[in-house]
């Protein structure tokens, strides 16, 4: 991206993520907005669009068009519109900025599971891949096949298998150690690598309940501008250096290759070459872990390590955790917020608080969980899924050089 | 409430498991797809249907569901995992099916994994009573274990009968029993039901006749266990079993569903026979399916007695003029009105006063056809081979058959009840099966239907040289079903469940 078209981020917001019976789906994403908009002293009719997303609100909550339940809100009538993924409104109004369509837009996103918990691992599922839905499969149940596969196409088996458990149990552990950090997160409280152990025993499955994200309720926002207009907002600005995105087949089993995820593979490849930076430039690092196991091949996926090889380096990291993941020299700060895991995953707004987290330690505004590298913080990155890796989408953020 | 649209695609794919083939690469699809993915624009025109119902596959990876989506509830814990064809030119999701998986039980994955699987015709999952079933055959099992991989290859026929006769036939029954004094039964795993059984029945004839689908002109199912008040198993079987030419989604054939309790099916033997030997009307073959998942109340309730006796399967029978095993020699029918067995529209188990079970109801009509047909056909019992009879109980059938002379050596052959229960439908057909697994060319079968209601229908066939011929093409025998090392002998209240189904 040339600078004169970058967009920027100029502030974000979000709210706590977990259990929200009580709140209206509106009153989450006004909360998400209020806290951003106050940052940079924005009223509503500043607001030039608005990027929404959600995967389920209609069918969950019962809502009609939400772009009405939110000009009714805002009292506005800018243009609005409501894709899936937190990313994908983001792509959207990065386009629409860099257009020099929009000057000032929001992108928010939100999601409320927990109201229907009845059905909502069924909802997810067809979501995932009705085919796979009508042959019995769960929510869960691709996350483990994903790791059978691992298993035996890289023939890991005794001590190593052993430890490669053990590392996707440190996964968890180590999210949720971040999350305690974390006043937004679903869950602060520390585990243990035993209680990962335990539960899968309990469920006598590959996979137990501490390596799964869980139900979430809750909504982030992000204030975009470009770049003359965010001068004006902020002295503070985080540039959206590259945003890429692939997508690949519903049905998992169809697809070629059965230990990653290619749609996170071309999109990194495409959001590097647009940020013009490289792989190992990168300093904190949001990955999508609707799994101890998605995490993990995210790893290899992105470059970071080679195909096969993840679980030693998460391994070798934990066994005296500091805070990052070492890649040889490199030092990788991965899911400082507590990840899906911990931080929580309501699905439409999943994505905009892995933004908000770059986005905050870019700026270094993440308080107690303020990453410390070697070198001055530059750059981070955000690998977001939909589906079982059915899209991804990639971001890279950069502040002005230290 | 489901959407029939979604219903009927989703059926129409997953219940025979469509696919295509670029015949440009090779490529395979489990979908209809116009082109190929690989060869792009010129593929048009290129891609041929395939199907996977007939094939082996292989459980490439696995795990346990311990907790199912809200619709697969009912199945408990499962296996799902990944089944790849055709050394993995196609991978589909899949469940395994035929497997109780017990509380606190742990899974080896790597000890299934690899190993060859047959895909099953089976109930999807769980829906309200007033909707419609779902199907799919994403469900499988171990080839190497109860069910066997068959290969299904139609043969041109190599010689013509001057009467008609069967062709193939198949039985099937489930792999769960359950045992009780002197009598196993037949117990249906929770995802089938008489449509299920039908449609297995029906592909195991097929299998065993070497008919080639696409020439089966009619087909009857008879059942009195049918899910459906209304709609017909016989449509399922059709399109499931490709019988008669596609055209576009529809099949070229008749199909219907017969019901006079337990010789629904047996009637219609008559109807096929006839149908084939029609001149120049065109249906070479017609098939006939007994097939009853069949129905008990509790054993404290009113028509309860029943509980002791019902068991589970399905029986098909395929009729022509080619390539016959056993002749059609002649067929004598009767019937009265006589109420010793019911059951109302909306009611969920039969009644059985018990008044009329006996005398007149089962032995009259029994007696009354076996005598008329022999009188007519000029039979003493010594001028028959093998003598079957329908079997509600073990004791009915040997006493009429001692009554009409039969010595046990010409009876005892046929009888199927202490093996696998009244199979209500199936229950004579199944005899007459363990009969012709066995029989010797130009020997004579005289099978007795028995339905409440009442009527029996008796038939004399006689064998030809073929039935040695064909024998080989069939491992699912009727033997190799009672006495197979896999079968799972289950407690009564996992019998009551299982029989409820999804």
């Amino acid at each position: 991206m040339t600078m004169g078209s970058r967009p920027v981020i100029v502030a974000a917001g979000r709210t706590k993520f977990g259990e929200h019976y009580e709140k209206q789906p509106e009153r989450l994403i006004e909360e998400a907005w209020l806290k951003a908009s106050e940052e940079v002293g924005l009223e509503r009719k500043d607001l030039e669009a608005c990027y929404l997303s959600d995967y389920f609100l209609p069918i969950t909550n019962k809502l009609g068009l939400e772009e009405g339940f939110l000009s009714e809100l805002t009292e506005l009538h800018v243009p609005m519109d409501v894709v899936r993924s937190f990313s994908s409104a983001f792509s959207n109004a990065c386009n629409a900025i860099q257009a020099g369509k929009y000057n000032l837009v929001l992108v928010g996103g939100i999601e409320k599971m927990t109201d229907r918990w009845d059905k909502i691992r069924d909802d997810l599922m067809l979501l995932e891949d009705p085919w796979s839905y009508y042959a019995g499969c769960t929510p869960e149940a691709n996350h483990e096949l994903m790791l059978r596969a691992y298993i035996r196409r890289y023939g890991i088996t005794g001590e190593n298998l052993e430890k490669l458990n053990i590392a996707l149990a440190q996964i968890s552990v180590k999210n949720h150690l971040n999350a305690l950090k974390n006043e937004y997160a679903q869950y602060q409280r520390k585990i243990t690598v035993e209680q990962v152990l335990e539960a899968r025993k309990a469920a006598r499955r590959p996979l137990g309940l501490y390596d799964f994200a869980p139900i979430s309720d809750g909504a982030a926002a992000v204030i975009l501008a470009s770049e003359e207009t965010a001068k004006k907002l902020t002295d503070k600005p985080v540039y959206v250096l590259g945003s890429a995105s692939a997508t690949d087949y519903l049905t998992y089993p169809a697809r070629e290759d059965l230990t990653g995820f290619a749609a996170s593979r071309l999109a990194m490849e495409k959001a590097l070459k647009m940020a013009g930076i490289s792989l190992w430039d990168i300093q904190v690092l949001e990955l999508y872990d609707q799994s101890t196991v998605m995490e993990m091949i995210s790893l290899e996926d992105l470059g970071y390590c080679q195909p096969g090889t993840a679980w030693k380096t998460v391994y070798e990291s934990c066994q005296d955790y500091k805070g990052y993941y070492r890649i040889g020299e490199k030092k990788l700060f991965v899911n400082m917020n507590g990840g899906l895991k911990a931080d929580g995953n309501p699905l439409g707004a999943t994505g905009g608080a892995q933004i908000y987290e770059v986005f905050k330690q870019l700026r270094g505004e993440a308080g107690a969980r303020q990453v410390v590298d070697d070198k001055p913080l530059r750059y981070g990155c955000v690998l977001e899924l939909e589906g079982f890796g059915t899209k991804g989408h990639v971001h890279i953020f950069g502040v002005e050089g230290a | 409430m489901s959407s029939e649209p979604i219903e009927r695609r989703v059926s129409y794919l997953g219940d025979r498991l469509r696919g295509r083939r670029c015949q440009l690469c090779g490529k395979e699809y489990f979908e209809l797809r116009d082109y190929c993915g690989n060869c792009g624009r010129k593929s048009f025109g290129k891609m041929e249907d395939i199907d996977f119902f007939y094939e082996k596959g292989r459980l490439e990876l696995c795990t346990l569901i311990t907790e199912p989506t809200n619709k697969f509830t009912k199945l408990g814990t499962y296996i799902y995992g990944i089944i790849s064809f055709h050394d993995g030119k196609i991978r589909v999701p899949g469940r395994l099916t035929d497997k109780i998986i017990r509380e606190g039980e742990t899974i080896d994955f790597s000890r299934l994994e690899g190993r060859e699987v047959v895909p099953r015709f089976r109930r999807r999952y769980s829906v309200e009573k007033s909707e419609i079933i779902p199907t799919i055959s994403l469900a499988f099992t171990f080839a190497d274990e109860y069910y066997p991989h068959q290969e299904y290859q139609p043969a041109k026929p190599n010689k013509e009968y001057d009467v008609p006769g069967i062709v193939g036939y198949g039985v099937y029954t489930s792999r769960f029993r359950i045992r009780e004094g002197n009598m196993e039964r037949a117990v249906p795993f929770i995802d089938e039901d008489a449509i299920t059984a039908a449609v297995e029945a029906g592909k195991l004839a097929l299998i065993h006749s070497g008919v080639d689908s696409t020439l089966v002109g009619k087909v009857y199912v008879g059942s009195e266990s049918n899910p459906y008040a209304v709609k017909p198993i016989a449509s399922k079987v059709a399109q499931v079993l490709k019988l008669g030419e596609e055209d576009e989604d529809v099949q070229g054939v008749d199909a219907v569903d017969t019901e006079f309790a337990c010789k629904a099916a047996t009637s219609m033997f008559k109807d096929a026979a006839s149908l084939v030997s029609y001149p120049k009307m065109g249906v070479p073959y017609a098939m006939v399916i007994g097939a009853d998942n069949s129905q008990a109340a509790p054993r404290d309730s009113p028509g309860g007695e029943l509980d002791f006796f019902v068991g589970y399967g399905g029986c098909a029978y395929i009729f022509g003029k080619t390539d016959v095993i056993a002749e059609l020699e002649g067929w004598y029918s009767c019937t009265s009105d006589t109420p010793d067995f019911w059951r109302r529209d909306g009611e969920p188990y039969p009644m059985h006063g018990g008044r009329f079970t006996g005398d007149p109801a089962y032995f009259k009509h029994i007696r009354k056809a076996a005598k008329k047909l022999m009188e007519r056909l000029r039979l003493q019992p010594s001028d028959i081979n093998y003598f079957v009879a329908h079997q509600p109980n073990i004791a009915f059938p040997v006493r009429i058959a001692k009554e009409l002379g039969f010595k046990e050596e010409q009876y005892l052959p046929s009888l199927q009840v202490a093996k696998f229960g009244n199979t209500y439908s199936g229950s004579s057909p199944v005899g007459l099966a363990a009969v012709l697994d066995i029989a010797k060319p130009n020997e004579r079968i005289l099978i007795v239907s028995y339905g409440s209601g009442a009527g029996s229908d008796a038939y004399s066939f006689i064998t030809t040289s073929q039935i040695v011929e064909k024998r080989q093409r069939q491992k699912m025998t009727v033997k190799y079903q009672a006495e197979n090392p896999f079968l799972e002998y289950v407690d009564y209240n996992t019998y009551r469940r299982l029989k409820h189904g999804l």
